[in-house]
Formats: structure tokens, C-alpha cells, sequence
């Protein structure tokens, strides 16, 4: 039997503020939680955003529809995509366009490259945070392969202004359908290295099964969507409850778990990264011929006519939506995004954190996948 | 089925204005006294989830209309059904001087950090709302940022454009 | 190696060590951040220049500042390029530092990141290629056998300047000055 004096009940019991600040190895994006801890237990987490904040929906205002393509998809970096796409699509809904079919086939081939390169992205946080250093290396170099593709489609590897009000900017360059193929055969003959070397690890799987448990009813309750909902067992993925693009006319499933911890969540992102490998050979072998954008009025001089609308589409974080008020003139009149960055990362993240050991946050975080750009826009 | 919620709102509550505006889209015109009610009325009617809270600043008419947009989630776990297509647009109007309303934390919990951040940008406060201190924003502004009388290019000239350059 | 180099490495082999083995602080501070990862990795390896993150500021000599800087980001920047021992050297990825790129109008961004701490070189690019990353490194290295890679003198010299500069954003910075300044602590 132990004998504990009342002096070292009343030391380790202190509480002590700690900074897991903006310059930290631990910390990808510039993002800062303020943790209160006893011992090696968080007792409480307060998230600190702002450090990215350039104060986007004010700019927005004094550009005009046109001008505003290259200033948005810079809200965030790791998927530019997506932005881009909810954007365009509030425009053509107030203005009334259209997009034809291979229009929107090519939309749809473009989105699912972003969506594997961001969870490549993931991949190498997500690993580096645990410490295998391995499967890092490999995730950023297939990343950086699918970022080839990009720089043969529109010229830029990381911002490609491509989604264009009425359809895309250019067609398919000759030949890229062959190099997306073997592009993606080389990512896919890797997946068993990447189960035996991460999925089926024990460490990996003892440092995130029953961590930073998310049930259900609290994720319906601070308004999780995307991986934190899947990782319980609701099938909820707007590109099967509100199709847009070509997502209707290919044939894939939605990958769920059942247990809403860390592990359940990035084996969901796996899983994910798996369908969107087939969806883009689906998609490549339906493709029809024709146009790829109808063409809209002057750039220049053009004014969307008066109203409002809320669209939204997923991107690989979660339900990204885009609300927009026009008065008929050359500029939007209030612009607003619903980035899934911004429950996730202040009410779900200092829920999930009570409780844990100090060594976690970075797993935790990375887990919930937060982006930090999308947060303060 | 898009009709259903649209009738169920109109038989339920008078004095608001219910308006099918799309396919999916319903918009709800509201008093500022009766939005709380609407909000926890359309939460016991499954619509669970709340996307967005946002403001929009109408200047030549002289007032705020706050915006909440709310959807469902899903009934089912294995089919989806047309209701889930479906959002709901309240929108309510505050005077821009002394902004108040009461807080949706209690219905919604995550309506939390999207209070906080009107707060900071438009000066609108939530009675009842446990943390209102700054989001973003590193300093405190004459008047709040996002609203149309605040001129940025104008702030930007005057704060930093007096600051010289450093010389040997 | 040839005979010019061997004899450079035998007259200054400060310097010499001092430029292949720049040690960069790990600070994603804009959204630069999303080219430094692939330099690093193993297609663009970025250790046969040298160069390669390390986890804090005392233990590094370049600092890397990946974009825009925002008004709430600049007292950390401050506070971690005071932390650097000498020589140190800065560099900036992109036309947002220069000049506030295309956040110019921003309440919150600050346009000229060379009045508040100096600044060596640019890399132009939005975002700038790995490549591009490496060129600049490499010019780097020429800067500093000619000597011309000297912000961190300039700081020492023209402190109060920067200072004062400083001031002006902030109504606190929170520290006391680094070098001493005039006649301040004897009063």
C-alpha cells in the first residue's frame, strides 16, 4: 500500500496554461489552442483562430463577379477546387446558366482529383503527428503526381483558375486521359504497402482506437458533417442527397464506420480516398463529347440580376456552402461562406479534448481534419 | 413533398410570410419575437441541423436582416428520401442601432461560434450567449468591420500608410 | 573538388559551414505553406542544399516567411526573429510582403513587412514553385560571400527605428527592447 502525503496530493493536482501555439512542430496551418492542464491531463481547450483572417467577404464586395475568381480560391490552400466550384455554382444560380454535359463531367473528373490530393495531404499531417515518417514520403510523393496532372490541364500546381461561370475554361488537353490513368494504376498498386506499412499497424492502431470519441447525437448537436459523422454511421454525403456536377450518373457507394473515434475517422478518409480512385475511371470512360462551356455575357459590364441563394456541395472536409446576396450590380452585395472548418474546429475540437493526455492534441486535431485558412478566411 | 413544410409552418404560426422561392429552397419572412419559437418548432419537425447564421447589411433601408439556414438530417440510415433536399431560409429584421436578439445556443449548439463572430463584425449582441469576446479580429474598431459604412481602403491609408520606411 | 574551393573552405570555413546548412524555422505563417512540405519530401529533396526544418527558433538561422502576414501574426514573427541568434537571414515567398499583393485593401494584412523587420531576398511566385525555392537558395549563397546578405546588422544598427515602427501597430509589444536603447533604463 502507498502512502500519499498531502503535499504531493496538492503539487500534481496544479493547474497549468500551456500555448500550442502558431510556431510549433506539432502544428500544421498557423492555428493556436490555449490548454489548461493537470499533470498530463487537459482539463479544459480554448481554440484561438484569427491569425489567417484577411477579411475575404469585405473584398469581395469591391470586386466584381468576374474579379473575384482568382481572390477566392485562396480561402483554402490544400483544396482550391472546391471553393472555386461553390462559387460558381451561387453565381449561375442567381444568373440563371446552365452548363452542358461534358461540362459537367469535367467538373466532376477536376473535383475528384482535388478531393485524393487533399487527402494525400491529410495522409502526410495526419502520419507525421504519430511519427512514421514513411508513409509520409510516399502520400506527398503521389500527391505531387497528381499535381503534374494539374500543371498539364491549366499551367499552375497549386491554384488553377479552371471552373468558369457556364463550365470550365478549356477542354481536356490531348493525352490526358491516358496519364490520368496510369497517374492513378501507380497510386492504386501502392495501396497495399500503405495497408501494411499504416492501416494495419498495431501502433497506429493503439494510439487511435477509443481516442477523442465523437458519438452522434453530439456531432448532430455542434453541427459536425463530412468525416465526423460518417466515422458513426450516418450515410449523410450531399453529393448523394443534392446531386450536382455528373455525381448522379456514375455508380459509387458512401464508406461509413460504426465507432466515431480518431481510428474510425481516418479509415473513413481511406476508404473515401479508395472510391474516388474508381469514381474518376468511372467518370473517364462516360465522358460525351461537345462543349464544355456556354459562353455568358461581357465579363466586363456584367450585372447579375437582384435575389439571394444558398448552394452547397461536399468537399473533403465536410458540407461547404456558399450564401449570396445580389442588388443587380457589378459586385456581389454580401457574400458568406459555410466553411466545415469552423464547427469542427472550435466546438467539436474543445469537446474532444477534454480529457486527453497532452501528447494527443496534435492526433486529435489532425483527426477532425481542420484546416486552419478556411476557419478565418 | 417540397409543399409539406411550407404547410405545416403556415398552420402552425400567423403573421409570417412562407415563400417556395426554389425547387429545394423555402424562405421564411419572421418577427424578431416569434424567431426563437420557429426555430425550436422546426427543430421538434426533425430539421436538426443548423448550416449558417448570417447578417446582411441593407444601409439605404436602414436595418439588419439576420439570416438562419436550417436542413435535415438524414431520417433513414440506408435511403435517402426527397425531404433532405429541402433548407429553410428564416430571415428576421433588427434596427441597426442597439442590435439584440435572444441566442439559439440552447435549440442548436452550434449556432455558437457563428454568434461570436457576428458580434465582432456587426456589432449585433446575443442575450444569453456565455462567451461573447473577440473571434478574429486582433483590435477593436470605431465601427464594426463588415458593415457598409466602414470604408477599408480609406482605414488602411490613414493607420498604416503614415508609417515610414526604415533608412540607413 | 577543385582547387578555388578547397582553398575558400581552408581561409573561411565559418562562413562556408555557415551557408550549406541553413537550419529554417518550422512557422507556417500564410498560405505558402502548401509548397514547403513537397520541398521537403522526397521528390524535391530540399536536404542536398542544406537546408531542413528544425523545431525552434534558437536553434535556427533562416527564417522563411511563407506569405501574407496578417496583424495578429506579425507579434509572433517579431518575437521568433528576435529568438534567432546571429547571422541569421530572412526571406519571403511571394508579392504579399512587397507589397500586399492582392489583399492591398485588407484591414487586416500589413502591406510593407519591411518596416517592421528586415527582409534579404524575395521569391516571386503565388505560390512559388519547389524549384523556384531552391533558386533563391542558391542566391542566397552568393549574397553571403559577398557579404551582402546583412539584414540582421541593419536591425542591430537601426533598432530604434524598427522599433518605433513597431510601436505604431501595437499599443503593447509585451517585452522590453532587445538592444538597449538610449537613456530608457537608467531613468
Amino acid at each position: 500500500m502507498e502512502v500519499i502525503s498531502e503535499k504531493q496530493i496538492s503539487e500534481s493536482s496544479r493547474e497549468l496554461e500551456l500555448y500550442f501555439g502558431p510556431q510549433h512542430l506539432g502544428m500544421v496551418g498557423n492555428f493556436s489552442i490555449t490548454l489548461k492542464v493537470q499533470g498530463d491531463r487537459i482539463v479544459n481547450a480554448e481554440a484561438n483562430p484569427g491569425y489567417l483572417h484577411r477579411g475575404f467577404e469585405k473584398l469581395m464586395e469591391t470586386r466584381s463577379w468576374i474579379q473575384n475568381f482568382p481572390l477566392v480560391c485562396r480561402v483554402n490552400v490544400i483544396e482550391p477546387g472546391s471553393i472555386e466550384m461553390i462559387y460558381s455554382m451561387g453565381v449561375e444560380k442567381l444568373a440563371g446558366l446552365e452548363v452542358p454535359e461534358r461540362g459537367k463531367f469535367v467538373r466532376s473528373i477536376y473535383l475528384e482529383l482535388s478531393r485524393v490530393s487533399s487527402h494525400l495531404f491529410a495522409l502526410w499531417a495526419y502520419s507525421k503527428m504519430l511519427g512514421f515518417d514513411t508513409v509520409g514520403q510516399w502520400a506527398m510523393y503521389h500527391r505531387d503526381l497528381i499535381l503534374d496532372l494539374f500543371e498539364d490541364l491549366t499551367g499552375g500546381r497549386v491554384y488553377n483558375i479552371y471552373i468558369w461561370p457556364g463550365g470550365v475554361r478549356r477542354d481536356l488537353p490531348e493525352g490526358f486521359e491516358e496519364k490520368t490513368k496510369q497517374t492513378l494504376h501507380k497510386i492504386g498498386n501502392k495501396v497495399p504497402d500503405y495497408n501494411d506499412t499504416f492501416f494495419n499497424n498495431r501502433i497506429f492502431h493503439e494510439r487511435a482506437k477509443g481516442i477523442a470519441t465523437v458519438t452522434r447525437e453530439q456531432a448532430t448537436r455542434m453541427g459536425g458533417t463530412g468525416q465526423v459523422l460518417r466515422a458513426t454511421g450516418m450515410k449523410y454525403d450531399i453529393r448523394k442527397v443534392e446531386p450536382y456536377a455528373a455525381y448522379d450518373q456514375v455508380d459509387w457507394e458512401v464508406p461509413t464506420r460504426r465507432d466515431g473515434d480518431a481510428y474510425s475517422r481516418v479509415m473513413v478518409v481511406r476508404d473515401e480516398l479508395i472510391e474516388s480512385v474508381h469514381m474518376i475511371f468511372k467518370l473517364l470512360d462516360k465522358i460525351p463529347d461537345g462543349p464544355v462551356y456556354n459562353s455568358i455575357p461581357n465579363p466586363f459590364k456584367w450585372k447579375v440580376p437582384k435575389g439571394e441563394a444558398y448552394v452547397r456541395s461536399e468537399c473533403s472536409r465536410g458540407e461547404l456552402g456558399f450564401y449570396v446576396a445580389s442588388n443587380g450590380g457589378k459586385s456581389p452585395y454580401r457574400a458568406h461562406f459555410r466553411t466545415p472548418s469552423l464547427p469542427h474546429g472550435l466546438t467539436v475540437l474543445e469537446k474532444a479534448l477534454e480529457g486527453e493526455s497532452i501528447s494527443d492534441t496534435g492526433n486529435i486535431m489532425m483527426s477532425l481534419y481542420v484546416t486552419a485558412p478556411e476557419i478565418d478566411r | 413533398m417540397n409543399n409539406k413544410i411550407t404547410e405545416l409552418i403556415e398552420s402552425s404560426f400567423r403573421d409570417v410570410d412562407v415563400e417556395l422561392i426554389e425547387e429545394d429552397r423555402v424562405r421564411v419572412n419572421v418577427k424578431q419575437e416569434s424567431l426563437l419559437t420557429l426555430l425550436n418548432f422546426l427543430k421538434e419537425n426533425r430539421y436538426s441541423h443548423l448550416a449558417l447564421i448570417s447578417c446582411v447589411d441593407r444601409i439605404e433601408e436602414n436595418f439588419f436582416e439576420l439570416i438562419y439556414i436550417v436542413s435535415p438530417y438524414m431520417q433513414q440510415d440506408e435511403s435517402y428520401t426527397e425531404r433532405e433536399k429541402v433548407n429553410v431560409i428564416l430571415k428576421t429584421k433588427l434596427p441597426r442601432e442597439n442590435a439584440q436578439i435572444g441566442t439559439a445556443i440552447e435549440i442548436f449548439g452550434a449556432a455558437e461560434p457563428y454568434e461570436r463572430e457576428l458580434h465582432e463584425m456587426f456589432g449585433i449582441e446575443f442575450i444569453g450567449h456565455p462567451r461573447l469576446t473577440p473571434l478574429f479580429l486582433e483590435r477593436e474598431y470605431d465601427i464594426p468591420p463588415l458593415r457598409k459604412d466602414f470604408d477599408t481602403r480609406a482605414y488602411v491609408e490613414e493607420k498604416f500608410g503614415s508609417i515610414p520606411p526604415v533608412e540607413d | 573538388m577543385d582547387r578555388s574551393k578547397l582553398i575558400k573552405w581552408l581561409k573561411e570555413p565559418m562562413k562556408m559551414s555557415n551557408k550549406y546548412s541553413l537550419h529554417v524555422v518550422y512557422f507556417c505563417t500564410g498560405c505558402g505553406i502548401i509548397e514547403i512540405p513537397p520541398s521537403i519530401t522526397a521528390r524535391w529533396d530540399a536536404e542536398r542544399f542544406g537546408v531542413k526544418p528544425v523545431a525552434t527558433p534558437r536553434q535556427a538561422n533562416l527564417f522563411l516567411i511563407t506569405g501574407y502576414v496578417s496583424l495578429k501574426t506579425l507579434k509572433p514573427i517579431i518575437r521568433t526573429y528576435e529568438q534567432m541568434p546571429e547571422p541569421k537571414y530572412t526571406v519571403s515567398l511571394g508579392s504579399c510582403p512587397i507589397d500586399g499583393g492582392m489583399y492591398w485593401d485588407s484591414y487586416n494584412t500589413i502591406n510593407h513587412l519591411d518596416k517592421y523587420i528586415p527582409v534579404d531576398g524575395y521569391i516571386a511566385g503565388c505560390m512559388p514553385r519547389p524549384e523556384a525555392i531552391f533558386a533563391g537558395v542558391t542566391h542566397l549563397w552568393t549574397m553571403i560571400d559577398k557579404g551582402m546578405a546583412d539584414g540582421y546588422v541593419k536591425y542591430r544598427e537601426n533598432y530604434e527605428q524598427y522599433r518605433s515602427n513597431q510601436e505604431e501597430i501595437y499599443a503593447d509589444l509585451g517585452w522590453p527592447p532587445l538592444f538597449g536603447v538610449s537613456n530608457q533604463d537608467e531613468q
